[in-house]
């Protein structure tokens, strides 16, 4: 009667409800006496009813990060909140309640069943995350648009959908068009779909569906270009030679140049800048390719390393994983002689070499694993010699063919520099006659103006291509730098994990040994 | 081989002191020939040719051998010469002149022996190429193998002479017996049709092949294939690749270590080889002292045709293939094909290792008829050749002359023809014995054996096959598949192989008792098996199991029985299983779980009530999680019972986790436990039982042995014959029934009008009431003949009915019966008869107007009596 009385007001869920539920939901009869002992934690609870609550308001579920499953139908729950941390979850039941609008599911990821019958939904959306949905059950809602089932197109394991009860579903097409736009759909309103019914949908919405594929299609494609040419800079990124492989560096170089442009208008300079491009993109074509070359030897490198350090690694741990069989062997022979023998002093000795017998499996064991840091470290420092070495000849290439780059820079500079000189002296003899904008006019004032004009384009240029050579080498020293460091590090925390393991394991069978003792002690 | 012709003249004194000498004298004969010839010039030889020619040959009659051969019904081309034939026995004869009279030495050649009509035929004649219509039989090693099988050798009547006579392929298939020309020549047609570069050998060969005295030869069956291991291509040192940790023992012990080791290994090494050369000092014969005389024929391939890479010889009677060097060979006298025939004018004294089968070379191989596909050599290279040269030249001159477009005649044998019954059976009755170096085998044809066995190879320890050492035999068509049964007698050990389709899916049993709770191992197809087993191993306390490919990882269990209780006497195996003392568990990783949760192996220690569970090692780690359950339920102070505490767990955790240390994760843990063993448990006493029934099952298969029949055996499956014979019946049926209704009822009554002429209408008229008439009459006469009948059995029931009533007080019971069941006869019949009659009655006139009907619409009256009606 209580709960009843209880039940008749709207309420949020809070810490004591939980616990009741969670102990009432709990392992029964001896199970329930251990967990009632022990108490449970809500994180290990897989599975909650909160059903028939009256609650109004959803929260305090942030514990329970393993849980399953959820019920929260039959309440007066208005908006769906407080479900973030429930990733785990694969079944969510919050039918007969009071809710207008699907949201708070987004962290949902694992879900599989959702039930929203009942409410006062009018649109579904808010569902992209829960890409493994399969059951979706809609019934008894205010969904009036159609267009609703187009959105569902995206779930690709979708397999039994409930929307009877819904304004669509009087429309007179309702099945139909459901059956056509979602073709893997197996269960529709609780019934099977038939065979029969899904060939005549199809045929029926021929047209529209194969307009919204072929969207669906270009759509898809699009995005897959794009990744495509995505991961094709990621690679470059990764072989430090991005945007190398054309006219990029060049016009960059020019974005900002000001005069250069301006001089560009000379007569004489197009030409010269066509050949100064021409020639620029093909030095930035070779430092591509030469980049690409040495991103695949060192790739090559890497590999060849991270291989037989993993042999080496494997083959290691064989022989310690044999030793410690071997042991175990011994071990329990002996163990199991202690427990039948009856003689305490025979017992004593025996005890006394098995103990013998652990410290020496310490020894193994730790013997192995010096050898293998041993062993490791001369090849990691090898591997790290031969790096820095291919490091610094790529290093010592690029700079080479960006000094060819500089040289033609300041080739054209000189050119460019002879032509505006030539120009000044023409216009200050006045027997320049082509037209020249007002501004590019500005600079054949007097010989500082036109030569500072130049230089000041010329020193940009230089500008960009140091800065292009330094990002470049201090990108490639710094992944060098990083490398060597992440496989030292990795080495370190890999013994460390070793000896811990040993020294975890070797305690422990020392303790057993004891307990062995302290028990025939008591005897 | 000149030298061999004079063993056998000479003393066998003189032949000893002759051994010495022997590799120097062919040389000299072999110059000295050439030079007597080279003194014969071309006209007198021209001269002694047209002589030789004039003389008609003599066909020598000898006494037959085989007076059973039936001849009476072999075609005539048996027994009689074409004028070809006739043609090519005088060039035959001619040849043999000039040969025995250039080569007097050498022994006359086998050209036209007798056949079984005593009609002297050309050997090249009497072989008969034919392609067979079996697939096996289309490679060399299947006929040869065929051949073997198929004729009973008979030894040559002087095996030190080529025989007189050669009987047609037709004769030796038919008496499934022949010598070794027989079987070379039947051999020889066979690979010839099917497209091999095949001749007959002429020759001497050792005492063990001519006598088909395989016991010094290692059975082909025992010598076992060596397996060619590939060996691992030694991946080169990578770059990186770790340097062995230093090694700190001495090398001068190592070194001293290795010495001794090989000093030991040469001192069993020189062991093994006295013993080897022991036995083989004792299994050396003495020697044959007609060694290189012995006349034998077999089969010369040559390389070329079908892909034959080199020149080999087949023996007939084995069906052995030899290198063309093989020592058991000795000497070539001649050799032929169906379309000429060739002698070696090779020297033989080192056996037939020095020989060239080069048939083109004239030097080498002295050929009958000209115009043979086998291209002469260039004439420079004869020119080299020298002294041979002129004779050669002589000799081939005269032959042109008169062999111009002479080629050989067809082969006057019938087409080979082998009934597929007679290929089934293979061996004459079907049964072959073979006895070979320590061992024998026996051959059956399939079907011919009930138990379905087909062979049966046993090997003995010793030489004289007294001690058996193991027995191996294979079965055929058998219902439960088995297909080999390997029983090693030293051992005791039996090892039965099954062919897929067991209904146990067994594949390997091997036992020494089919008494249950023995030592025994099977195996079986798992992929037919539902639970994945693939081996099981039985101990007299053991049984251990292994398994593949199982939804649950399971992968091993390995199960200790304790001693059996003994309670009640009266229990069977069945009734009282063995207690169990251990069950062990191994599963193999399953992806799907983390390696501290997945289960490598459990041990359920029945006896102890104590759980060990081993789980499998992470990745990267060299120590596994362990945990051990003791199921002791004890009571506490207070009287309550304990449900869990930690005591009862014992684990190692590589990492430890938090909610495994909780009471309540490992009692659910444990009962989960509990509810497995008790699985398990069942499992094993599941495959106890499924062991005995094996048992039982096989030992009903042992005693039935039945043999399956395909299908499309049409002549072994009852089933099919009598569906096929019923078949027949029902068309044969059919057929009658259409003669029948194609009876012509007015033919009896045409045939009395002048035939040819058209009918009258009143004859028409006449005819339709005659037949109706006597159709009437026929009626009549079949109602009365019921009729009759019946009164007659009426008449008769009376007659012995009176008997009996007069006789009834002095009857015995015996005469009794015996009147009462004649009574129910009789009754019976008289019902029979009854209701024919009244059938009869029925139908007749329904039969009679349906003539009548019949008889309006016939074709021949209907025009006639439309026009009357």
């Amino acid at each position: 009667m209580n709960l009843q009385c209880e039940s008749m007001e709207p309420r949020v869920i809070d810490d004591n409800l939980l616990k009741l539920v969670v102990a009432k939901q709990g392992p029964r009869e001896e199970a329930g006496q251990l967990a009632k002992q022990e108490g449970i934690l809500f994180k290990d609870v897989l599975s909650l009813q909160l059903d028939f609550q009256n609650i109004l308001q959803i929260d305090n579920l942030w514990q329970f990060e393993n849980l399953r499953k959820l019920q929260l139908d039959n309440n007066v729950i208005e908006r769906i909140v407080g479900l973030e941390n429930l990733t785990q979850l694969i079944w969510l039941d919050l039918s007969f309640n009071n809710i207008e609008t699907i949201e708070g599911l987004n962290t949902l990821v694992n879900l599989e069943d959702l039930s929203l019958s009942n409410n006062r939904i009018s649109k579904i959306d808010s569902l992209d995350a829960l890409v493994k949905l399969q059951v979706l059950l809609l019934d008894n809602n205010e969904i009036f648009n159609m267009m609703n089932i187009i959105y569902l197109r995206q779930f690709k394991d979708l397999r039994t959908l409930g929307l009877s009860g819904n304004p669509i579903s009087e429309s007179e097409d309702y099945k139909m068009f459901v059956c056509a736009y979602l073709p893997d759909l197996v269960y529709l309103d609780y019934r099977r779909i038939s065979d029969l019914t899904k060939e005549m949908a199809k045929m029926k919405h021929q047209y529209s569906i194969d307009e919204l594929k072929q969207r669906e299609t270009l759509i898809q494609a699009q995005k897959e270009e794009a990744q495509a040419q995505r991961e094709k800079l990621e690679s470059h990124k990764a072989a430090f030679i991005e945007h190398l492989d054309g006219s990029f560096l060049f016009d960059s170089m020019y974005a900002e140049d000001v005069e250069g442009r301006k001089l560009s208008y000379l007569p004489g300079v197009g030409e010269l800048l066509e050949a100064y491009k021409d020639k620029f993109v093909i030095i930035c074509l070779n430092i591509f390719e030469y980049g690409l070359k040495q991103q695949e030897k060192r790739r090559v490198e890497l590999d060849t390393f991270t291989e037989c350090i993993q042999e080496a690694i494997q083959e290691n741990q064989e022989q310690g994983k044999w030793k410690i069989a071997k042991f175990e062997e011994k071990h329990l022979l002996n163990l199991s002689a202690v427990r039948d023998e009856s003689e305490m002093p025979v017992i004593e000795e025996k005890i006394v070499e098995c103990g013998e017998d652990i410290t020496q499996l310490f020894n193994i064991l730790m013997t192995l694993e010096m050898q293998l840091v041993e062993q490791l470290e001369e090849m990691i420092n090898l591997f790290e010699r031969n790096i820095v070495d291919l490091v610094g000849l790529f290093i010592e290439n690029v700079q080479s063919l960006m000094a060819q780059c500089r040289d033609l820079e300041n080739h054209h500079h000189e050119k460019l520099l002879e032509i505006s000189i030539n120009t000044l002296e023409k216009i200050v003899k006045g027997e320049f006659n082509e037209d020249l904008p007002e501004d590019v006019r500005m600079l054949f004032v007097d010989k500082d103006t036109i030569v500072n004009a130049v230089g000041a384009s010329h020193d940009i240029h230089l500008l960009k291509i140091d800065n292009r050579e330094d990002e470049l080498i201090t990108r490639v020293n710094s992944w060098c730098t990083n490398l060597v460091d992440k496989i030292h590090t990795d080495e370190i925390m890999r013994n460390r994990k070793r000896v811990k393991e040993i020294n975890h394991y070797i305690d422990h069978m020392q303790n057993e040994l004891d307990n062995l003792e302290f028990t025939d002690n008591l005897f | 081989m000149e030298v061999l012709r004079e063993k056998v003249e000479e003393e066998e004194e003189a032949e000893r002191e002759e051994r010495a000498e022997r590799p120097l004298r062919p040389e000299k004969m072999t110059k000295l020939l050439p030079k007597e010839t080279t003194t014969l010039t071309q006209e007198m030889l021209r001269e002694m040719e047209k002589q030789l020619l004039e003389i008609e040959v003599p066909i020598p009659g000898e006494p037959l051998t085989k007076n059973s051969v039936d001849i009476t019904k072999l075609p005539l081309s048996y027994k009689i010469n074409t004028p070809k034939e006739e043609q090519l026995l005088q060039v035959a004869n001619n040849f043999s002149r000039q040969y025995s009279h250039l080569c007097p030495d050498r022994v006359p050649l086998l050209l036209y022996p007798l056949n079984e009509c005593q009609v002297p035929k050309f050997v090249s004649t009497t072989i008969r190429p034919t392609l067979m219509p079996y697939p096996d039989l289309y490679n060399w090693d299947g006929c040869a193998q065929f051949v073997s099988d198929f004729l009973t050798m008979v030894p040559l009547p002087d095996p030190l002479k080529p025989p007189t006579d050669l009987y047609s392929s037709t004769t030796v298939l038919k008496y499934q017996k022949g010598n070794c020309f027989d079987f070379s020549t039947l051999l020889c047609s066979m690979l010839i049709g099917s497209g091999y570069d095949a001749y007959c050998v002429n020759g001497y060969a050792s005492l063990d092949l001519c006598l088909m005295d395989l016991t010094r030869e290692v059975c082909p069956l025992t010598v076992k294939i060596k397996e060619i291991v590939p060996e691992k291509e030694k991946a080169p040192p990578k770059k990186y690749a770790i340097k062995p940790p230093r090694d700190l023992s001495s090398r001068f012990e190592h070194e001293q270590e290795t010495k001794k080791q090989e000093e030991m290994k040469a001192a069993e090494e020189k062991r093994l080889r006295d013993e080897e050369e022991r036995l083989l000092e004792a299994e050396k014969v003495a020697p044959d002292s007609l060694h290189g005389l012995r006349v034998h024929s077999w089969v010369l391939v040559l390389s070329g045709k079908r892909e034959v890479p080199e020149s080999f010889f087949i023996d007939p009677f084995t069906a052995r293939s030899y290198s063309t060097k093989d020592e058991h060979f000795l000497g070539i006298e001649s050799l032929w094909n169906h379309k000429n025939y060739w002698v070696n004018m090779q020297d033989c004294w080192n056996g037939c290792k020095d020989l060239v089968f080069d048939l083109g070379d004239p030097v080498r191989w002295e050929f009958l008829l000209l115009g043979t596909d086998k291209p002469h050599l260039m004439m420079s290279e004869e020119d080299e050749d020298g002294l041979n040269d002129d004779d050669d030249d002589v000799e081939n001159l005269g032959k042109e002359d008169e062999e111009k477009n002479f080629d050989m005649p067809h082969s006057w044998v019938e087409q080979i023809e082998i009934s597929p019954e007679a290929f089934e059976t293979r061996c004459p009755n079907g049964e072959k014995v073979i006895q070979y170096k320590k061992a024998k085998l026996e051959k059956w044809a399939p079907y011919l054996n009930s138990k379905g066995l087909v062979c049966r190879l046993t090997t003995y320890e010793d030489l004289e096959c007294t001690k058996i050492c193991e027995i191996k035999e294979w079965y055929q068509n058998r219902e439960d598949m088995l297909e080999l049964r390997h029983v090693n007698k030293t051992t005791g050990l039996n090892i039965d192989y099954f062919k897929p389709g067991h209904p146990q899916a067994l594949r390997v049993h091997s036992y020494k008792s089919m008494l249950p709770e023995n030592d025994r191992t099977m195996e079986f197809y798992e992929s037919a098996r539902v639970d994945g087993l693939i081996k099981r191993e039985e101990t007299s306390t053991t049984m251990t199991e292994y398994f593949q490919g199982r939804p649950d990882f399971l992968s091993y269990r390995h199960v200790k029985f304790g001693p059996r209780v003994k309670k009640i006497p009266l229990n069977n195996a069945e009734a009282n299983p063995r207690p169990l003392v251990k069950i062990i568990e191994q599963f193999c990783r399953n992806p799907a779980k983390p390696a501290d949760e997945d289960v490598a192996e459990r041990v359920f220690l029945i006896m102890d009530e104590r759980i060990q569970l081993r789980y499998h090692c992470r990745d990267d780690y060299i120590t596994a999680s362990k945990r051990e359950f003791l199921r002791r339920t004890e009571v506490d102070s207070k009287g309550n019972k304990i449900i869990m505490t930690s005591d009862m767990c014992i684990s190692f955790e590589v990492e430890p986790m938090e909610h495994t240390k909780k009471l309540l994760y490992q009692y659910e843990t444990m009962m989960h436990l509990k509810s497995e063993e008790k699985l398990s448990r069942h499992q094993a006493w599941e495959s106890e039982l499924e062991v005995l029934e094996i048992l039982k099952l096989r030992e009903e298969e042992e005693e039935t042995h039945a043999l399956t029949i395909s299908i499309y055996d049409t002549k072994r499956n009852e089933k099919s014959k009598e569906y096929r014979e019923a078949m027949e019946r029902v068309m044969h049926e059919e057929h009658l029934r259409q003669m029948e209704t194609q009876l012509d009822y007015l033919a009896p009554f045409l045939a009395q009008l002048p035939p040819g002429e058209k009918l009258t209408r009143w004859q028409a008229v006449h005819l339709k009431d005659e037949c109706l008439s006597d159709f009437k009459q026929r009626l009549i006469n079949k109602a009365n003949l019921i009729q009759a009948r019946f009164e007659k059995e009426t008449q008769e029931l009376q007659k012995k009915q009176q008997w009996y009533q007069e006789n009834q007080v002095t009857l015995t019971s015996e005469d009794e019966d015996l009147y009462l069941s004649y009574c129910s006869q009789a009754m019976f019949r008289i019902r029979i008869l009854e209701q024919r009659l009244n059938r009869h009655k029925e139908l007749a006139p329904l039969k009679y107007l349906a003539l009548e009907e019949k008889l309006y619409k016939d074709p021949r009256l209907t025009e006639l009596l439309k026009v009357f009606a």
